[in-house]
């Protein structure tokens, strides 16, 4: 097994989902909204990047819109959009709760699904957008996957050290009391409805931005890959690592991926031997959420450290 | 906070010191593993060819240690062994190992014993780009062999990124002819290809009227649409041109329709999933008209699958297929004893080019094969058909023109080979050939 590449993959998807998953807890253990439907706002992030920096279409393309930007300008973009949309689905369904909420996220997120997938205009339908701009290919003597992965990581080290600083204010202050105790927040003068539409737009900006950065990574825009398997990947990495904390869900996800990237990293030399793991995948997955959930190492890691927030 | 930070700081270093130290100790078990696996296939090749080529092997040239010494090179296996694909993925990947096993045995190339590494897609794009990744990065793959087309696009960039080839059998989607051609092979014809010899079955059945199903894939799209451009054509009635997608627990809402306008036939281009469910509940609903099915359903199972009975004498299915009479495809015949199985010699094929422009090259990388294979496919040396004729020939200074088990290997500007066409007829449980169109009938 190379450890090394494994480190590089680990360390890049684990930053690209560990952005999602903290905007999860952001809006869950802090803004009380189950958001079931987490995967449009990284969809729309990474379909925004892919529109705005990719070429006209020319030949079979079917979609009718590529501006050929600079990279940076569709990461801009991508965030912006997340807010956008974010705003426009929050006004409707964050006057719901609890599973009324849950249900009408998953809603959305399903309507977005269909439109990319039938909608031959907007992202070329089930194609997709296939070999997306990566910005990082030309960069010296450091190879392109270590600058991946850098960038990743800095992505989420700066949406934890925003998201840090934003709980131990005042304003994050505001967000627990309401938590807690809704109606005397109330009472005190907190306007919970504004506060939690806040939260739940804020943290879309970053996760825009996460599926941009998914889209350069995997140079591919399409929607076989934001179906609800990212939203329940982002929740099982929220539910392992604990929901209150932030080091602990970005371990929680780091080792979500670690795990799938061993499983996947190992060589099966035979055609028998790569079918017997295929079916042995999923089994394994279970036994082992199943032991994290009983044990929960990621939650005793943090707890033990004694770690804030 | 600041003890805090400090023990964060000391919980990272421990953790990164901890997966160099793994990253050491994982490369050698790795080295350690290669050495003693090319040991093992230098010493017992024919034992891994799976019983139907222990002739073949005696007949050729005895394995020397020689490869072992020279070590491995690393061929990724990438196909869907499960999912809507599966059935496919397994004859792919099955006749690269026949494929290996017969080079392997044959003595191996000048850059060493083929290894191979195999992985499922289940069809899906992005673990597909994983597992390429993978592939290259951490296995030293110089050549990555067998996505379907839904992956296959996706590594175009892959491929021209890490100079790795790519070949696919069975990926005949339309987008590849623009995007191939450089360190992007297949060896099958595109999907306009099905689309003709559908369009041109359609045609010639003497239907009036005929409705399409297609499931929401490029894979069936592509096809489904040329085949409506034949048959308008043709003057024949399009009742529904329904796009459907997969993944749904019942199609009523689409046949609802479909049987209204009580079609003579309906062209199903779908995955086995959703194909099985869309024959089931048209023929439950009243449907006695016939069909023609995509490659997609072109395998045995679906008549467990379905039920023989629903599909009798009633469907036919196309496919790029081989010419049984070639002479390259009769004694792979006799060596393989799957070869009729859809897609295998295309398999065989290519592994046995990648093998024979190593041979041809002056690298063991993927930009050595991506120069040679051209070459080694088409030109105007001694004709061979197997790894180690060619081989033979190349050691003695010759050219060779590999005329493959599918067929000539040309390939065109965007890396792909024209193909034949077959038309079978579901009779007693099974699939029959009815109708065979060359290459030749498409040339217009």
């Amino acid at each position: 097994m190379n450890w090394p590449q494994l480190l590089v993959t680990v360390v890049t998807l684990g930053g690209i989902f560990g952005v999602v998953t903290l905007a999860l807890n952001l809006q869950y253990a802090r803004g009380g909204m189950i958001n079931f439907g987490i995967v449009a706002y990284f969809a729309i992030g990474a379909y925004v990047y892919a529109i705005v920096t990719q070429r006209g279409p020319i030949g079979l393309d079917q979609y009718r819109f590529g501006f050929d930007w600079p990279w940076w300008s569709g990461l801009i973009l991508a965030g912006i959009a997340a807010l956008l949309f974010a705003a426009l689905t929050g006004w409707p369904t964050l006057r719901l709760r609890g599973e009324y909420l849950a249900l009408t996220t998953f809603a959305f997120a399903e309507v977005l699904h269909s439109l990319l997938l039938n909608e031959r205009r907007i992202g070329n339908g089930t194609v997709g957008l296939a070999n997306v701009d990566r910005p990082f290919s030309d960069w010296g003597p450091i190879e392109e996957k270590y600058v991946f992965a850098a960038a990743a990581a800095l992505l989420l080290v700066l949406t934890l050290l925003a998201f840090r600083r934003l709980l131990s204010s005042p304003y994050g202050r505001a967000l627990d009391a309401i938590r807690d105790d809704e109606t005397a927040a109330l009472a005190v003068g907190k306007a919970a409805e504004r506060l939690r539409r806040e939260v739940f737009l804020i943290s879309a900006i970053p996760v825009g931005v996460a599926g941009a950065v998914y889209a350069m990574y995997t140079t591919l825009a399409q929607p076989s890959l934001f179906t609800a398997e990212i939203t329940f990947f982002v929740w099982i990495a929220l539910v392992l690592g604990g929901e209150r904390s932030l080091y602990g869900v970005v371990l929680g996800t780091l080792g979500l991926v670690l795990f799938e990237e061993v499983v996947r990293a190992w060589p099966f030399e035979t055609v028998r031997s790569a079918q017997i793991a295929a079916s042995a995948e999923h089994v394994l997955t279970g036994l082992v959420f199943i032991a994290v959930l009983r044990y929960q190492p990621f939650q005793r890691t943090v707890s033990r450290l004694r770690v804030a927030p | 906070m600041g003890t805090n930070k400090r023990k964060w700081m000391r919980l990272f270093a421990v953790l990164f010191a901890l997966s160099l130290v793994g990253a050491a100790c994982g490369d050698d078990d790795s080295a350690d593993q290669q050495d003693q696996d090319a040991e093992e296939t230098a010493s017992q090749p024919s034992e891994d060819a799976a019983g139907t080529d222990s002739e073949t092997a005696d007949e050729t040239s005895p394995p020397t240690t020689e490869a072992a010494e020279r070590g491995e090179v690393t061929v990724g296996v990438l196909v869907p062994l499960t999912g809507e694909l599966g059935e496919f993925g397994a004859i792919v990947a099955d006749a690269i190992e026949f494929g290996v096993s017969e080079i392997n045995a044959a003595g191996g190339t000048r850059c060493g014993d083929i290894r191979t590494v195999v992985a499922d897609t289940g069809g899906d794009a992005e673990t597909g780009i994983r597992e390429a990744t993978n592939m290259i990065e951490s296995e030293g793959a110089v050549a990555i062999l067998g996505p379907t087309s839904g992956v296959m696009v996706p590594l175009v960039d892959l491929a021209h990124r890490e100079e790795v080839v790519i070949m696919s059998p069975y990926a005949g989607t339309i987008t590849l002819n623009e995007l191939g051609g450089d360190f992007v092979y297949r060896t099958v014809s595109s999907d306009l290809g099905d689309g003709a010899a559908s369009g041109l079955w359609l045609s010639s059945r003497g239907y009036e009227s005929v409705a399409f199903l297609i499931q929401n894939e490029e894979s069936t799209i592509s096809p489904a649409e040329v085949a409506r451009d034949e048959v308008n054509a043709a003057g024949i009635k399009i009742t529904d041109f329904i796009v459907y997608n997969p993944g749904q627990p019942s199609y009523q809402a689409e046949l609802t329709t479909v049987l209204a306008n009580d079609p003579d036939a309906i062209f199903l281009a779908g995955g086995q999933e959703s194909g099985v469910t869309v024959i089931k509940e048209a023929v439950a609903g009243g449907f006695e008209g016939e069909w023609l099915f995509t490659a997609d359903l072109a395998v045995p199972e679906i008549f467990d699958a379905v039920g023989a009975d629903l599909i009798n004498d009633k469907a036919f299915v196309e496919f790029a297929d081989v010419d049984p009479s070639l002479p390259e495809f009769i004694s792979f015949e006799e060596r393989y004893d799957k070869a009729g199985d859809p897609f295998a010699p295309n398999s065989f094929d290519m592994v046995t080019l990648v093998a024979l422009a190593l041979e041809s090259a002056g690298g063991c990388d993927g930009a050595a094969i991506n120069g040679t294979i051209r070459g080694v496919a088409d030109s105007d040396g001694t004709k061979v058909s197997t790894f180690a004729e060619g081989r033979d020939v190349l050691a003695a200074g010759g050219t060779i023109n590999y005329e493959g088990a599918s067929g000539p290997l040309v390939f065109d500007a965007s890396g792909t080979v024209s193909g034949a066409y077959t038309i079978q007829q579901a009779i007693n449980g099974e699939w029959v050939n009815v109708e065979f169109y060359p290459a030749s009938t498409f040339d217009r």
